[in-house]
């Protein structure tokens, strides 16, 4: 039931279906999910069984398909009527992205465009040469290039993949034409444009207001939700870089919330152990942009 | 001596073709916009869109607590109410006006009719955005990384280059609700400039004194900011810009 339900719910950006094999173990089996039921949302911390029946629940949803039969695993990508689909994925190839790749410079031209289906990108404002802040998280739920989407050829970010894994890319040129071609592609971009300008917002004053713990949290739930995983590898120098805080703050940080048994982090590695902590623990910043996509594009 | 009021003021709207801004002049509404007036609170349903022309006005983003900080300024280079062509109804920021004057005002439904057409309009619309995206990204770097004297200079040139004179009329308390701080911090900061001889401060007006001092005391962010609504606002190639790009990166 659960590889079932976790089929299911992958497609729909939904969190906590996979985390709840690993609570499993954990007492006392407490974990927060949001999953679709009927036309409404089942959400909140409940026990593991209640979370399997909600799982159960959830009304199928079919997964999109490409004319190839696999599954189109980026969302932006599948929520297209499927005849738009299909003439934009035939300008698109598919590439690994390798972690650390840089996909292009801040003032370099923006030469392609990338739909990640399970590997995520950084996008980073560069401070001086050598610090930089992240302002924005790319995973399947989005896109990379939108500068491209706006008429406009270079970014003033950068883009850097921060989880391997891979995506579905398209040359600027062809995208141009695939936004003349489809009013609807046009349309879905301009929501999600809305989506990230209202996530920008919050994280300029997220940055003003919120104390490290609190960001640090977030982020990582943000990039659980991306990696599909509540396994994945972040050192503490890409942390520091992502969050514009010195290694010894984060170190600090990210001891707190070992401390309080939310996370496991040895060597790079981070294992998200009580998610429900993890979102208490985080400020609200968190919530409030998966809510806005979800109420925009979901 | 007061300028007559034209839309043209605007320089978004300056920049429109004769036919798309003939089309749109009829329904432009002269609104004065006082100083600390909210146009939009956020979460608001957006009932028009307001090209600035002699006014500033701040998007706030407003946390849950009430704490508010600035993202963006929005003046005579702009458009506020982004939010409405790009699908959303609502607008996730608060908009308050943080130099009084004036600006022109449309219905939020001609103009989405407009950007439908997806001709000019459209086209320098998302021009904008991405200037404000620039901007917006900035202000994140800008809060995390540079000290608040630094932060009170670039918002002082930001809002220079949006008025015609070298005075604002502005409250510490509303310098301080913009930067998010506290109104200590607004009065250390601005005692530091003015003992520097940058700026004269007096019972909420603000004169400039030595604008290339201010330049030298801000941190890049400034430079960042107004170099991208140069580049992306001065020179619009509205005629097709996706073909001119494709030409350019071909």
């Amino acid at each position: 039931m659960y590889v079932e339900a976790q089929t299911r719910l992958r497609c729909m950006w939904t969190i906590g279906a996979k985390m709840d094999t690993s609570l499993k173990k954990s007492a006392p089996h407490k974990a927060y999910v949001r999953v679709p039921d009927g036309d409404g949302l089942v959400a909140g911390s409940a026990d593991h069984d209640i979370v399997c029946r909600a799982l159960a629940r959830a009304p199928a949803k079919r997964p999109v398909r490409s004319t190839t039969g696999a599954p189109v695993a980026n969302l932006l990508l599948a929520a297209l009527p499927s005849k738009d689909r299909q003439h934009l994925m035939a300008s698109c190839e598919q590439v690994d992205l390798s972690f650390g790749e840089v996909l292009y410079e801040p003032a370099e031209r923006v030469r392609q465009v990338y739909f990640p289906a399970d590997g995520f990108i950084s996008l980073l404002s560069p401070v001086n040469d050598h610090a930089s802040l992240e302002v924005e998280l790319v995973g399947n739920e989005g896109m990379v290039g939108v500068p491209i989407a706006l008429g406009v050829d270079v970014s003033p970010l950068r883009a850097m993949v921060q989880g391997s894994g891979t995506a579905l890319r398209i040359d600027a040129a062809s995208f141009r034409r695939e936004l003349d071609f489809s009013l609807a592609l046009r349309h879905e971009l301009n929501r999600y444009i809305y989506v990230l300008l209202a996530q920008l917002a919050q994280t300029a004053a997220c940055i003003r207001f919120h104390v490290l713990d609190a960001r640090l949290a977030r982020w990582l739930l943000m990039t659980q939700d991306r990696a599909h995983s509540n396994e994945f590898h972040l050192t503490h120098e890409v942390l520091a870089q992502m969050l514009g805080v010195r290694r010894v703050g984060v170190t600090n940080a990210a001891g707190l919330l070992q401390k309080h048994k939310l996370i496991r982090y040895s060597r790079g590695n981070i294992t998200v152990l009580d998610r429900a902590g993890l979102e208490a623990v985080s400020c609200g910043c968190y919530r409030a942009v998966k809510d806005t996509y979800e109420r925009i594009l979901g | 001596m007061p300028t007559p009021h034209s839309p043209k003021q605007n320089h978004l709207l300056a920049a429109l073709p004769a036919a798309e801004f003939e089309r749109l002049a009829p329904h432009l509404e002269l609104v004065p916009m006082p100083l600390g007036e909210a146009i939009y609170e956020s979460g608001e349903r957006l009932q028009h869109v307001y090209f600035p022309t002699t006014s500033i006005v701040s998007l706030l983003y407003v946390m849950e607590d009430g704490a508010s900080a600035e993202i963006a300024v929005v003046g005579n280079e702009g458009i506020l109410g982004i939010s409405l062509f790009m699908g959303g109804d609502t607008t996730p920021s608060r908009a308050v006006v943080q130099s009084a004057g004036y600006g022109y005002r449309l219905k939020a439904q001609l103009l989405k009719d407009e950007f439908n057409r997806a001709g000019p309009v459209l086209r320098l619309l998302l021009r904008y955005t991405q200037a404000l995206i620039t901007q917006m990204a900035q202000t994140a770097v800008c809060n995390r990384h540079h000290t608040l004297e630094q932060q009170l200079c670039r918002w002082l040139l930001l809002s220079l280059d949006r008025l015609e004179s070298d005075e604002l009329t502005m409250t510490q308390e509303l310098i301080a609700n913009m930067l998010g701080v506290r109104r200590e911090g607004v009065t250390e900061a601005a005692g530091k400039l003015q003992r520097a001889g940058l700026i004269r401060y007096s019972r909420g007006h603000i004169q400039v004194t030595n604008r290339a001092g201010l330049e030298r005391e801000t941190c890049e962010c400034y430079a960042v900011v107004k170099k991208e609504f140069d580049r992306l606002l001065s020179d619009i190639p509205l005629g097709d810009p996706f073909q001119a790009l494709a030409l350019a990166s071909a």
